[in-house]
C-alpha cells in the first residue's frame, strides 16, 4: 500500500512536470492565422431569427449574412450592400404602403452541410435564392420560433396574419404540423409584404412609411435561412436542434460548438467573396475610407486596404466566466483582444489611456461609445415617487436626480468607461446634442435639498412618519458586484436625508414585483437594436408601458404630450422637424424626470499589437472578417512573456525535507537506544 | 439476504420518490413560468412569444389537479419524466438535457477521478506518516497543519492558486479545458492541486485518528512487543484493519464523482456537470437543476445500497437481518 | 420592525442561550472538569473566539440618536442607527474610493483623503473602511453559525430522540425525511431552498439548518436507541416513570456532550458554507464571504489591491482555525469515539 502511495505520488509529480506550461492551446497551433477571443456567457441560441445577445451575434454573424451591412469604419453608421447588390430605395405606393425592392447577388452558395441532401439531389450544398430570405422573414412570424422581433417587423404587410394562419392550421388541420416546414409555410402563405418575383428578386412592403425597416435588413434576424437546415436539425435522433447549428452563406463556418467551453469557426473556402474577388463587393473587401481616427489606429493600413476578406483562417472562442483568468490570459498573449469586462482594469487603463507598461508591450486601447443608455427609473404609477404624487412627486424625482453624480459613478465603477448621460439619446444617434446639458443631471446637493423642502420633505423627513422618507430600490441582481453599485446611489440619496432601502431579490421575484407594479425605483439599461432615435424614445411611450402588458416602458411613464410628439417623430426621415420634436421630448423628460439618466456605455477593447484591422463597432454586426493576425510576432512574444518561475518548487521540496529529517533522525536514535 | 435486499431497494425507491416530491414543491410551487420564459427568450420578448414558450415547455398545465384529465398535470408529468429518464429540454436554451449530461460527464470525471485516486493515497500516506511518528513534533505539527488546511475557505484556495501559480509563477494555464491529450494535463494540473489541498486537511485528520486508535489496540501492542519492525506493523496490521472505516468513508463519495466538483469546475472553466449545475443556478434553469439533484440523489441511494452490500460481503461479522 | 431592532433581538436570544449554558454547565462536576481541561488545552484559541464574540456583540447593539435633528438636515447620517462598534470609529469615516492601508492619498488619481493615515486596512471601492467592514463581518459569521445551530440542533433533537425512543411509524417517518434530505447533494439543496424561500439572513440560516440538522438527527436517534437499552433507563420504565419524563431526565442529559461537540464542529462548516453561498450570490450582506467575492477581481488589478481580500480571508481563517482547534479539544475531552464516524 505504501508503495502504491509512493508510486502515485511519483506519477503525480511526473505529470505535473510534464504539464508545466501555461499555453492553453496545442503548441502546434502557434503558426496559424487564428484569432483567439473569449466570451463570458455561452450563447443562448444560434437561430438567427431568435438570437438577441451579443455573444449569439458574435458567432452567427460570421456564418449567416444579411442583405445589408454597416460600413466598417464610417460614422455615423451607414448602410452598405451585403447579399443585396445595392441598398434599395423606398418606393411609396398609391395605397400608402411603401415598397423596397432587393436584388440578390447570383453565385452565392450555402456552405456544405448534410441538411442539403434532404432536397433530394444528393449534393451537400445549394445556391442562395430569394426564397431563403423570405423563408427567414416568415420564420419571425412563426409562433413556434418565438422570435422576439415580431412586433416591430409586423409593419410588413401580412406578416402577423401569416403567423396566426399558421397557428390555426397547425391546431385545426390534422397532419398539418407533421408536414415539412417549407410545405407548411407555402400552405399558410402567401404574405403580401414579402414577395419573391425571381430567384434573385425580393420585394418587401410595409403598411406605412417605416424607414427604419432597412436597419432590420442589416440585423441577423432577417438572414436567409435554408429550409432544409430547419427541417433537418430538429433535435431528434441524435441530430442537434437548429438553435445549435449554423448553416449560412458567410465567410466562416461553425466547425465546433461546445458552447460551454469552446467554439471554433473555420474559414469558408467557398464563400462568394473569396470565389469572386473581382466583384469588389463592399462587404467582401477591406474598406479604403474611414474616419480621422482610423489613420491613427492603423485601420487604414495600406497592407489591408482593398484586399479581399476574410484574412483569418480560424477563430477560436473560449468561455471565460471569471474575469481574472480572462484578463490574465490576455496579458499572457493567449487572447488577441480583451473587451475589458465589467470591472475596471486599472492595470490597463489610467485616466482613459493605456498604461505605459502595456503600451511598451505593444498593446493598443480602442474605445467606442455603444449606442445605449443606462438609467435609474421611477415607477410612475407609484404613490410616492410617481405621477400620482403630482407636483410633490416631480420635485422629489428632480431632487433625487440632482443628488446622483453620473461622472463619479463612471469614475468609480467603470473607470470612466462611458460618458455621463443627459438624455436617453446616446452619441451617434440622430438627435443627440453634444452641447445639451440637463440641468438636473449636474449634481447640486443644495438645490436638491431646496427642492425637497418645496416638496414637503424637508431634510428628507416624511412629515407623516417623522422619519426619513423610505423608498425601495428594487433589483433582480443579487451579485455582490452590482450590490456595490446600488449602494453608491443609496449613499448619494442618504446625503439628502432619504432612506433608500435596497431590495435585492432573485430575478424571478423581481419580475414578479415588476408585474404587480410593486416597485418604486430600479436600474436598467438599453442597447440599441438599430441606430435610430425611435429605438430609444419608445422606451417611454405609454403604449409600451409595463403595466399595460409587459412592454419595455418599465417606468410606466404615460404623458399624452410625449405620446403625441412620439407619433410625429417616429416614422420620419431625419429632418429638421424630427430634430425639433426630439428636442421637445427631451425638454419634457428633463422636467418630468421619469428617468435619472446615468451614462452611455463605452466599449474599451484592449488589443495586442499583432492584431490588425481592429475597429470597435458597437452593433451586433459582423466585424471579424476585417481582422488579421500576425502569427510569428505573436509566437515570439508569447514565448518571451511566459517563462515559468521554477524556484518555489525547489524551496517547497526543501522545506518538506527539512521538516522530516530531524524527525526521522530522532526516531532512529530512539530505536537504537 | 434477498429479503433484506428487497427491503433495502424499496426504501431506496421511497427515498427517491420523496426527493422528487420535494423538488416539485421547491421548484414549481414558487417560480412563475413567465419569469422563467422571460429569462430564457429575453427581456424584450413580446407576451405572445412568452405564452408560446410556456406552452412548448408544458408549464401551462394545472399544477396538481386537472378535473378533465387527472393525469395531465405538472406533478404527474414531473414524476413521469424523471422516472423514465426522459429529461426534456433545458429551460434556459432548449438543449436536450440528456445530451448536456453526456457532454458534461467526461470533463467532470477527468477532474474528479484523478482527484479521488490521487487524494486518497496522498491523505493515507500523510496520515500514516503522522500516525507513525505519533507523540513527536511531526505528529503535532502535522495535526496543526491539517487543521490549518481545513480552516481555509475553498474560495481562497482557488483564488490564491490561480493568482500565485497561474499569474505570478506561470506554471499552468490559469483556467480552461480541452479534451486534446496533448494539453489536458496542463489544464487539470491546477484544479487538481487546489482540490487536493482543499481536501487533504480533514482527510488526514480523520485517518490519523483512525490509525492512532488502531495502533493502541492489543494486537498491535503484541506485535510491537514481539519485536516486529515499526514499518512492518503499520503496513501489515494497522493499515488493513483501519481500511474498513476508511473505505466506508470513501465509498460514499464515489457517486458524487459523477456530479462533478461545483466550484472547481466553475472557476477553472471545466465544462463538466458541476459547471452545468452552476449555470443552471444562475439562469434559474429549473429543468436542469431538478435533473442534477435527482441524479445526485439516485446515485447516492445506489451508492449506499452498494456500500451496505459490500460491507456484508467483506466483513463476516456484519449480518443482515 | 426596524432592522436594527431585529438584530438586537436575535443577539439577545443568543445571549440568553449562552448565558443559560454558562450558568447551568459549571454546576455539574463532570462539565466543570471538562471545561477546565478544554481551557487548559486551548487557551489561545478560546481567547481568539472570545475576541470575535466581543466584537460581534459590540456591533450587534445599535441605537439611533434621539431625533432632535429635524432641522439639522446637514448631517442626516446621524439619523441612522449606529452600532457600538461603529461608534468606536469617527462618524462619516469614508473616502471616495480605494486607498491603501494608512495611505494619505487615494489609490487612483491621488486625491488627498479626508482621513489621511487613519484607515488601518485601507478602504474599499466605495471608500468604506476595511477594518470596520472586517470587524462587522464577525457579527454575520457568528449569526450564521450560532443562529443556524440554534435552529438545527433543537430540530434534530426533536425529531431524532422521539424517533429512536418510540420507534415504529414515527421512526419510519423521521428516517424517511432524513434519508430524503441526506440523499440530495447538500449544496444543491441549499441553493434550491434559498431560491425558494428568499434571501434574508433568517432565510439563509433556516436553509442552512434544514441541510445541517440531518446528520445530527441520525446521531441523536442512534444514541437514543443505545441509551434505551441501558439498565437504569429500563429500570425507570419498569417503575412506571412517564416516557416523556424519562426522555427529559435521562436521555437528553446524556446527549448534551453530543450537542456541544456537534455545535462546535458544525459551526465552522456553516461559516465556510456561507462563503460559498456568497459566491453564488446567495450569501448574507456584510459577510466575509461577500467581501471575498467583491474583492475577487481586485487581484487582476496592477498594482494588486490585496488589503480587502486579505482582511476578509484573514479574519475568516483565524476564526475557523480557533473554532476548529477548540473543536478538536472538545471532542477529545468529551468523547472521542461516537463522533468520529461523522467527521
Amino acid at each position: 500500500m505504501r508503495r502504491a502511495a509512493w508510486i502515485s505520488l511519483a506519477v503525480g509529480c511526473g505529470l505535473l512536470l510534464l504539464a508545466c506550461s501555461n499555453n492553453p492551446y496545442p503548441d502546434t497551433d502557434d503558426a496559424l492565422r487564428v484569432f483567439y477571443t473569449a466570451y463570458s456567457e455561452p450563447p443562448k441560441t444560434l437561430d438567427p431569427q431568435v438570437a438577441y445577445s451579443t455573444v449569439d451575434h458574435d458567432v452567427l454573424s460570421n456564418v449567416y449574412e444579411t442583405l445589408l451591412e454597416y460600413h466598417y469604419l464610417k460614422r455615423p453608421y451607414r448602410l452598405i450592400p451585403g447579399l443585396a447588390v445595392r441598398v434599395p430605395e423606398a418606393e411609396p405606393q398609391p395605397d400608402g404602403t411603401v415598397r423596397y425592392r432587393f436584388t440578390l447577388r447570383r453565385g452565392v452558395w450555402f456552405a456544405e452541410d448534410p441538411a442539403f441532401s434532404l432536397a433530394g439531389d444528393g449534393i451537400g450544398r445549394r445556391e442562395l435564392r430569394a426564397s431563403d430570405v423570405a423563408f427567414g422573414i416568415l420564420r419571425i412570424a412563426d409562433p413556434a420560433v418565438n422570435s422576439p422581433v415580431l412586433v416591430p417587423l409586423s409593419k410588413i404587410v401580412g406578416l402577423a396574419a401569416f403567423g396566426k394562419r399558421l397557428q390555426q392550421l397547425r391546431e385545426q388541420e390534422p397532419g398539418f404540423a407533421a408536414l415539412r416546414i417549407d410545405e407548411q409555410y407555402r400552405r399558410a402563405g402567401p404574405v403580401a409584404g414579402v414577395g419573391v418575383t425571381d430567384p434573385d428578386r425580393l420585394e418587401i412592403v410595409t403598411e406605412q412609411p417605416y424607414p427604419q425597416i432597412l436597419y432590420w435588413f442589416a440585423m441577423p434576424f432577417t438572414s436567409p435561412v435554408p429550409w432544409e437546415a430547419v427541417a433537418w436539425y430538429d433535435g431528434e435522433a441524435g441530430r442537434p436542434a437548429f438553435s445549435e447549428v449554423a448553416v449560412g452563406t458567410g465567410p466562416f463556418r461553425l466547425t465546433r460548438y461546445d458552447k460551454r467551453s469552446r467554439i471554433v469557426l473555420d474559414r469558408n473556402p467557398d464563400w462568394w467573396g473569396t470565389q469572386h474577388p473581382e466583384w469588389q463587393a463592399p462587404s467582401a473587401t477591406y474598406p479604403s475610407e474611414g474616419m480621422p481616427e482610423d489613420a491613427a489606429r492603423g485601420t487604414l493600413d495600406p497592407a489591408l486596404v482593398g484586399r479581399p476578406l476574410p484574412f483569418l483562417d480560424r477563430i477560436e472562442m473560449r468561455l471565460e466566466k471569471e474575469t481574472i483568468p480572462a484578463f490574465a490570459k490576455f496579458t499572457q498573449g493567449y487572447y488577441d483582444r480583451s473587451t475589458i469586462p465589467k470591472e475596471s482594469f486599472d492595470q490597463a487603463v489610467r485616466n482613459g489611456a493605456l498604461s505605459p507598461e502595456m503600451a511598451a508591450r505593444g498593446m493598443r486601447l480602442e474605445r467606442a461609445v455603444r449606442p445605449g443608455v443606462y438609467y435609474l427609473g421611477f415607477n410612475m404609477e407609484d404613490r410616492v415617487v410617481g405621477s400620482a404624487a403630482g407636483e410633490r412627486g416631480r420635485l422629489l424625482r428632480q431632487a433625487m436626480s440632482l443628488a446622483v453624480d453620473g461622472q463619479e459613478f463612471l469614475r468609480i465603477f467603470l473607470n470612466d468607461r462611458g460618458i455621463p448621460a443627459q438624455s436617453p439619446l446616446p452619441p451617434g444617434i440622430f438627435g443627440y446634442d453634444e452641447e445639451y446639458r440637463n440641468p438636473f443631471r449636474t449634481p447640486d446637493l443644495a438645490r436638491a435639498r431646496a427642492l425637497l423642502v418645496e416638496a414637503g420633505y424637508a431634510g428628507g423627513i416624511d412629515p407623516e412618519t417623522r422619519r426619513p422618507l423610505r423608498i425601495t430600490f428594487d433589483t433582480g441582481d443579487t451579485s455582490v458586484q452590482s450590490r456595490l453599485r446600488y449602494l453608491f446611489f443609496i449613499e448619494a440619496w442618504k446625503r439628502l436625508g432619504l432612506d433608500v432601502e435596497l431590495a435585492a431579490t432573485d430575478y424571478n421575484q423581481f419580475r414578479d414585483k415588476v408585474r404587480r407594479g410593486a416597485y418604486q425605483l430600479f436600474m436598467w439599461g438599453w442597447i440599441a437594436d438599430y441606430p435610430d432615435p425611435e429605438n430609444f424614445l419608445f422606451l417611454l411611450w405609454s403604449e409600451l408601458a409595463q403595466s399595460r402588458g409587459g412592454g419595455p416602458n418599465t417606468a410606466n411613464f404615460a404623458d399624452p404630450r410625449y405620446d403625441a410628439l412620439f407619433h410625429q417623430m417616429k416614422n420620419r426621415e431625419n429632418d429638421d422637424r424630427r430634430l425639433a420634436r426630439i428636442a421637445e421630448m427631451r425638454a419634457l423628460l428633463e422636467h418630468e424626470r421619469p428617468w435619472i439618466e446615468l451614462f452611455h456605455p463605452e466599449d474599451y477593447a484592449l488589443v495586442h499589437g499583432w492584431l490588425r484591422g481592429f475597429a470597435p463597432m458597437g452593433l451586433p454586426v459582423p466585424t471579424w472578417k476585417y481582422y488579421d493576425v500576425e502569427p510569428d510576432p505573436r509566437a515570439a512574444r508569447r514565448a518571451a512573456w511566459n517563462q515559468p518561475v521554477r524556484w518555489p518548487l525547489a524551496v517547497a521540496a526543501g522545506l518538506a525535507v527539512a521538516l522530516l529529517i530531524p524527525g526521522i533522525v530522532t526516531w532512529r536514535r530512539e530505536r537504537r537506544a | 439476504m434477498s429479503a433484506w435486499l428487497l427491503r433495502r431497494l424499496a426504501w431506496g425507491a421511497v427515498t427517491v420518490l420523496g426527493v422528487l416530491g420535494f423538488l416539485f414543491v421547491l421548484f414549481f410551487a414558487t417560480a412563475q413560468p413567465e419569469d422563467v420564459a422571460r429569462r430564457a427568450i429575453g427581456e424584450k420578448a413580446p407576451p405572445e412569444a412568452i405564452a408560446q414558450w410556456i406552452a412548448n415547455h408544458g408549464y401551462d398545465r394545472p399544477r396538481l389537479w386537472n378535473p378533465e384529465d387527472p393525469l395531465d398535470t405538472m406533478l404527474f408529468e414531473h414524476y413521469r419524466r424523471m422516472l423514465t429518464f426522459d429529461f426534456g429540454r433545458s429551460d434556459a436554451d432548449d438543449v436536450p438535457i440528456s445530451q448536456r449530461l453526456r457532454g458534461g460527464a467526461g470533463p467532470s470525471l477527468a477532474l474528479t477521478v484523478p482527484l479521488f485516486l490521487l487524494g486518497l493515497p496522498l491523505a493515507l500516506a500523510v496520515a500514516l506518516l503522522v500516525a507513525f511518528f505519533r507523540e513527536t513534533y511531526i505528529d503535532r505539527v502535522g495535526v496543526v497543519l491539517a487543521v490549518v488546511a481545513m480552516s481555509i475557505s475553498i474560495l481562497i484556495y482557488i483564488l490564491g492558486g490561480q493568482y500565485l501559480i497561474g499569474v505570478l509563477l506561470r506554471w499552468f494555464p490559469i483556467s480552461g479545458f480541452a479534451a486534446d491529450p496533448s494539453v489536458i494535463a496542463r489544464f487539470l494540473a491546477l484544479p487538481l492541486l487546489v482540490g487536493l489541498l482543499n481536501g487533504i486537511g480533514s482527510d488526514v485528520r480523520l485517518y490519523r485518528t483512525i490509525f492512532v486508535e488502531e495502533t493502541s489496540r492489543d494486537y498491535v501492542r503484541t506485535a510491537f512487543a514481539k519485536g516486529a519492525g515499526d514499518g512492518r506493523v503499520m503496513a501489515r496490521h494497522v493499515l488493513p484493519n483501519a481500511m474498513i472505516p476508511i473505505l466506508t468513508h470513501e465509498v460514499v463519495r464515489i457517486p458524487f464523482l459523477f456530479t462533478g466538483a461545483l466550484l472547481l469546475e466553475s472557476f477553472f472553466g471545466i465544462p463538466g456537470l458541476g459547471s452545468i449545475t452552476v449555470d443552471a443556478i444562475h439562469a434559474n434553469d429549473f429543468a436542469t437543476l431538478r435533473v442534477m439533484v435527482y441524479l445526485g440523489a439516485l446515485l447516492f441511494v445506489a451508492g449506499q445500497i452498494l456500500t451496505d452490500l459490500a460491507y456484508t460481503l467483506a466483513d463476516p461479522r456484519v449480518r443482515l437481518g | 420592525m426596524e432592522a436594527h431592532v431585529a438584530t438586537n433581538l436575535v443577539v439577545l436570544l443568543l445571549l440568553v442561550v449562552a448565558g443559560f449554558l454558562a450558568w447551568r454547565l459549571p454546576r455539574n462536576r463532570y462539565w466543570r472538569e471538562r471545561l477546565v481541561e478544554i481551557r487548559r488545552r486551548r487557551p489561545l484559541a478560546l481567547l481568539g473566539i472570545a475576541l470575535y464574540v466581543g466584537v460581534a456583540l459590540l456591533d450587534a447593539v445599535s441605537w439611533r440618536e434621539e431625533l432632535a435633528a429635524e432641522s439639522e438636515a446637514a448631517s442626516p447620517g446621524l439619523l441612522e442607527a449606529r452600532s457600538a462598534l461603529e461608534r468606536l470609529f469617527p462618524a462619516d469615516f469614508q473616502e471616495a474610493s480605494y486607498s491603501a492601508p494608512l495611505a494619505e492619498r487615494e489609490f487612483y488619481g491621488g486625491a488627498p483623503l479626508r482621513h489621511p493615515r487613519r484607515h488601518l486596512l485601507g478602504t474599499d471601492i466605495l471608500g468604506r473602511d476595511v477594518l470596520l467592514l472586517t470587524l462587522q463581518g464577525a457579527r454575520v459569521a457568528l449569526l450564521v453559525g450560532g443562529l443556524t445551530c440554534l435552529i438545527a440542533i433543537p430540530l434534530a433533537l426533536l425529531a431524532g430522540v422521539p424517533a429512536g425512543w418510540f420507534g415504529g411509524r414515527l421512526d419510519d417517518l423521521v428516517f424517511f425525511v432524513v434519508s430524503t434530505l441526506a440523499s440530495m447533494p447538500s449544496i444543491l439543496l441549499l441553493i434550491a431552498l434559498v431560491t425558494a424561500i428568499g434571501r434574508g439572513p433568517l432565510q439563509v440560516c433556516f436553509a442552512l439548518a434544514v441541510t445541517g440538522w440531518v446528520g445530527f438527527c441520525r446521531l441523536a436517534r442512534g444514541e437514543t436507541l443505545k441509551l434505551r437499552e441501558l439498565d437504569y433507563v429500563q429500570a425507570a420504565r419498569a417503575l412506571g416513570v412517564s416516557e416523556w419524563r424519562i426522555l427529559w431526565r435521562h436521555i437528553l442529559p446524556n446527549l448534551t456532550h453530543l450537542v456541544v461537540i456537534t455545535f462546535v464542529l458544525t459551526f465552522s462548516q456553516l461559516v465556510l458554507s456561507e462563503a460559498v453561498l456568497s459566491w453564488l450570490g446567495l450569501g448574507l450582506d456584510g459577510s466575509w464571504g461577500q467581501m471575498i467575492d467583491q474583492a475577487r477581481d481586485e487581484l487582476s488589478r496592477d498594482p494588486v489591491i490585496g488589503w480587502n481580500l486579505g482582511a476578509a480571508s484573514g479574519a475568516l481563517f483565524v476564526l475557523i482555525l480557533c473554532v476548529n482547534r477548540v473543536g478538536d479539544a472538545v471532542r477529545d475531552v468529551l468523547d472521542p469515539r461516537t463522533v468520529r464516524e461523522r467527521a
